[in-house]
């Protein structure tokens, strides 16, 4: 295999063989059957994802505000006087969009984790643009959620650029599947997004170590930026993040779905979001396909699986190390 | 049966009888049956001129419908011209405008084909609706072909209407005079109406002249109506007759045959208030000529009478000005069609679902140059303002809603302004979908600052790829007159979304995607 040998392309049968779970059948075999449209909102609105998490003593971040109506905004300043830091967020956004993570403030002036300073005007035209629904799924007049800002716990500082790590599981019919952490680089501009440039490193669900590796869809091993390894690496915690997982697709009753925590220093594993469309990119990080591992679940029998039961999937998943 | 099955079953099942409605109406429209006594025949133009300018304008006057005749398709080949829409004003008169790009030698043809029925079973406008302040004044105007002060024609006039009661119209005695005292002569004869009044020798078109140059001294709104008779003939010579305004409606008279109150069910009117039917401006050594032939039954003839309920399907029986719109309109489902397959098989992202499709359809009716300069303009006008109105802080609804004023302005504007320096032959209109674009400008702009800006230039790229791609599909004429022809083709076309629907297999990017993974490891 030569430099150059991404520019081939692979042929179907070749992934066919790796069971790569391609984007139509992801919709149309897992999503729309198992995804019922009724239970989507408990996933695509973040105040209502959070409500199910700690319903279900799930940690989440805590909310300091929530902004229902322009008439709100006014109030901004009063709110948060009292939080030295704190994050806006869409209650509905996609793909991290309309995010703003504030580092510190002084009441007047806003200054963002990643050094920007906003004016009290700034953040309430974005409040304004967040209530019109700019960064919502569809349009749609939106809620604006202020909370906790997460600390990240040092155990991926060093592979880790501008922003907070994340660790994401797929989880089918409530079992996990695969699981990857993704880390910010100065491409992604602190995000935690793999389209913007974000590295990915696989997770062994045994273990919650990091293995592999994935940056715009290629395979590396050393973060682009710190130039460290992003394999090897323990994710804290790892059995209360799995247990934590397995609960909220439970609760969710969605049967493919993706799982996003945050590590907190203090709190450890935290609920940020969860996702009905949980992107393919993971089965790069792990250099696996998902497919074996579906049907594997799927051959327990169609019905509903019990924890013990989903317990025991995984531990038996193939492709395990 | 599984979800997959059914699909696939509900796909054949329509795809079946798509198939099966297409057979049998292609056959019964193969062997259409024509009414008792009806023909079909094809008249065709053909011009040759030179065109001293560019922007010289060729004004093609087309064949229009009668409750005897209907022009059931037709077709205007030229090169180097841009033809503006067919239209039809409250005459009903069709008139097609060719502009030339550039001067030279241009050559037209057009290709009408009528369908005559004896038994008069089409449903026209109607000849007695009222007339306008307008009309009446066009109808009784003195013109350079009817100087209405000559002596000739006032003494005429004077001695016609001798012993005429007070009051009453004197249409009845101007047309027995023109078509018994005024003999016939051929194509040298004098063609202007007041040599024909003095002499009592004229052409047809003389004497026409002269019937609407008496009436309209007689204060009877008059107009010369000029058309074809169809019969079989090695060249098809004009017939020039007369409307003119008796007893509240148009009553048309020929004063060359002698008739008067109706026209032979053969006639095919083709231009009102003027003789020539090919003419233009800044155009040179223009040469015409028209010829028939008759045409066995086929696609497109009616065969059902108006009333029919069944005739709903048969959509050729539509005014031919709606042809042309609803072939296009027809065409959208390919569009989406297009569209679906890049996103489902090739796996492209684009700005909006159908954006692609709206912006190809908005082509369809510009001139492509015209409309690739606006859009460019467009959307560069668009990001430009889109990031300075960010500094105003502006809600989203009032946003929008000042991007898409913007967006409108620039259009017109730049349509303004490309007429004015000349790099268009004609300012058409470039009716680009402006809220999709407004919406487009803002999706774009977000994309950049969120994303990069090489990413949201990949998603206009693609949008732009596949939206060329349907305008391909939109601008194919013959697929758009055979769905026009048969609309029940779109039971396929969505046979064919139901399938890609049910599709599973991998995007043609995932091949590249998932590549490191998948390729085998040597």
């Amino acid at each position: 295999m030569g430099p150059l040998s991404w520019l081939w392309a692979a042929r179907p049968r070749d992934l066919r063989r790796a069971g790569i779970l391609g984007m139509n059948r992801r919709n149309g075999h897992y999503i729309l059957p198992r995804n019922p449209r009724r239970h989507y909102p408990r996933v695509d609105d973040k105040l209502i994802t959070k409500r199910i998490c700690e319903a279900h003593g799930i940690a989440v971040p805590r909310t300091y505000w929530v902004v229902e109506r322009l008439g709100d905004i006014p109030q901004l300043a009063t709110e948060l006087r009292q939080y030295a830091d704190f994050v806006i967020k869409p209650s509905r956004g996609a793909e991290g969009r309309g995010i703003v993570v504030v580092a510190r403030h002084d009441g007047q002036s806003y200054t963002t984790s990643g050094g920007q300073t906003l004016t009290a005007g700034d953040l309430r035209y974005h409040l304004e643009n967040v209530l019109s629904g700019l960064y919502s799924l569809g349009g749609q007049l939106d809620r604006a959620i202020v909370e906790q800002r997460i600390v990240p716990h040092e155990a991926f500082a060093h592979i880790a650029v501008d922003g907070t790590p994340d660790v994401r599981i797929i989880l089918y019919r409530g079992v996990p599947v695969m699981a990857m952490v993704r880390l910010p680089t100065r491409a992604s501009r602190g995000k935690a997004n793999l389209h913007q440039g974000a590295v990915a490193a696989a997770v062994d669900l045994r273990t919650g170590r990091t293995f592999g590796g994935v940056c715009r869809d290629r395979a590396v091993s050393a973060h682009p930026d710190t130039r460290r390894p992003v394999a090897g690496v323990q994710v804290p915690s790892w059995p209360r993040v799995i247990d934590a997982a397995m609960k909220l697709a439970e609760a969710l009753e969605m049967g493919y779905v993706g799982v996003d925590f945050v590590l907190d220093a203090q709190l450890g594993p935290v609920v940020l979001e969860a996702n009905a469309r949980p992107g393919l990119a993971i089965q790069i990080a792990n250099r696996q396909g998902l497919l074996p591992r579906l049907a594997y679940i799927d051959s327990a029998g169609p019905g509903e699986l019990t924890r013990q039961r989903r317990m025991e999937l995984l531990d038996s998943l193939p492709g395990l190390g | 049966m599984s979800l997959r099955g059914s699909a696939q079953w509900i796909a054949a099942i329509l795809a079946g009888l798509g198939l099966a409605c297409l057979v049998v109406r292609w056959n019964t429209r193969r062997q259409v049956v024509l009414g008792q006594d009806d023909t079909l025949w094809r008249i065709t133009y053909q011009a040759r001129f030179q065109a001293t300018r560019a922007g010289a304008k060729l004004r093609v006057s087309i064949p229009s419908d009668t409750p005897s005749a209907r022009v059931y398709r037709q077709d205007v080949l030229y090169t180097g011209l841009s033809a503006e829409r067919l239209r039809s004003g409250r005459t009903m008169a069709r008139e097609m405008l060719l502009v030339a790009a550039a001067p030279g030698q241009h050559t037209v043809t057009g290709r009408f084909d009528v369908h005559l029925s004896p038994a008069g079973r089409w449903k026209t406008a109607q000849a007695d609706s009222a007339l306008t302040p307008q009309e009446r004044d066009e109808a009784l105007r003195a013109t350079a072909a009817y100087p209405l002060d000559n002596p000739a024609i006032q003494e005429t006039l004077a001695s016609l209407k001798e012993g005429l009661p007070a009051g009453a119209e004197p249409a009845r005695r101007i047309f027995e005079f023109c078509s018994s005292q005024i003999s016939a002569g051929g194509g040298d004869a004098p063609h202007d109406a007041v040599t024909a009044i003095r002499q009592r020798y004229a052409s047809p078109l003389g004497r026409a002249r002269a019937m609407v140059a008496l009436c309209r001294a007689g204060k009877v709104p008059a107009r010369l109506l000029t058309g074809f008779a169809v019969l079989e003939a090695e060249r098809l010579e004009l017939r020039f007759c007369v409307e003119a305004r008796v007893g509240g409606r148009w009553v048309p008279y020929d004063p060359a045959r002698a008739l008067s109150g109706q026209l032979p069910h053969n006639f095919v009117p083709v231009r009102r208030d003027g003789a020539e039917v090919v003419r233009g401006t800044d155009i040179a050594a223009l040469e015409t000529s028209f010829h028939i032939a008759r045409l066995p039954a086929g696609p497109g003839a009616s065969r059902l009478g108006h009333g029919h309920w069944l005739g709903i399907f048969d959509l050729t029986r539509l005014p031919l000005e709606m042809h042309d719109l609803l072939a296009v309109v027809l065409l959208l489902p390919l569009g989406a069609l297009v569209t679906a397959f890049f996103r489902t098989v090739v796996g492209l992202r684009t700005f909006g679902t159908f954006t692609p499709t709206l912006l190809a359809l908005s082509f369809v009716y510009a001139d492509l140059f015209t409309g690739l300069l606006t859009l460019g303009a467009v959307l560069a006008i668009g990001l430009t303002s889109r990031a300075w109105l960010d500094r105003l802080k502006l809600l989203l609804v009032p946003r929008l809603s000042v991007m898409l004023t913007l967006v409108v302005l620039s259009i017109v504007l730049l349509v303004s302004v490309l007429d004015y320096v000349g790099l268009t032959p004609s300012a058409q209109a470039v009716i680009l979908p402006m809220v999709i674009l407004t919406m487009m400008i803002e999706r774009f702009y977000l994309t950049a600052e969120e994303d990069s800006p090489a990413f949201a230039a990949q998603l206009l790229g693609t949008t732009l790829i596949v939206g060329a791609c349907c305008y391909g599909i939109l601008r194919w004429e013959a697929v758009g007159r055979f769905v026009f022809a048969f609309p029940e083709v779109h039971l396929l076309t969505v046979a064919a979304l139901i399938l890609l629907g049910r599709y599973s297999g991998y995007r043609l990017n995932e091949l590249w995607r998932f590549g490191d993974v998948a390729r085998p490891k040597e």
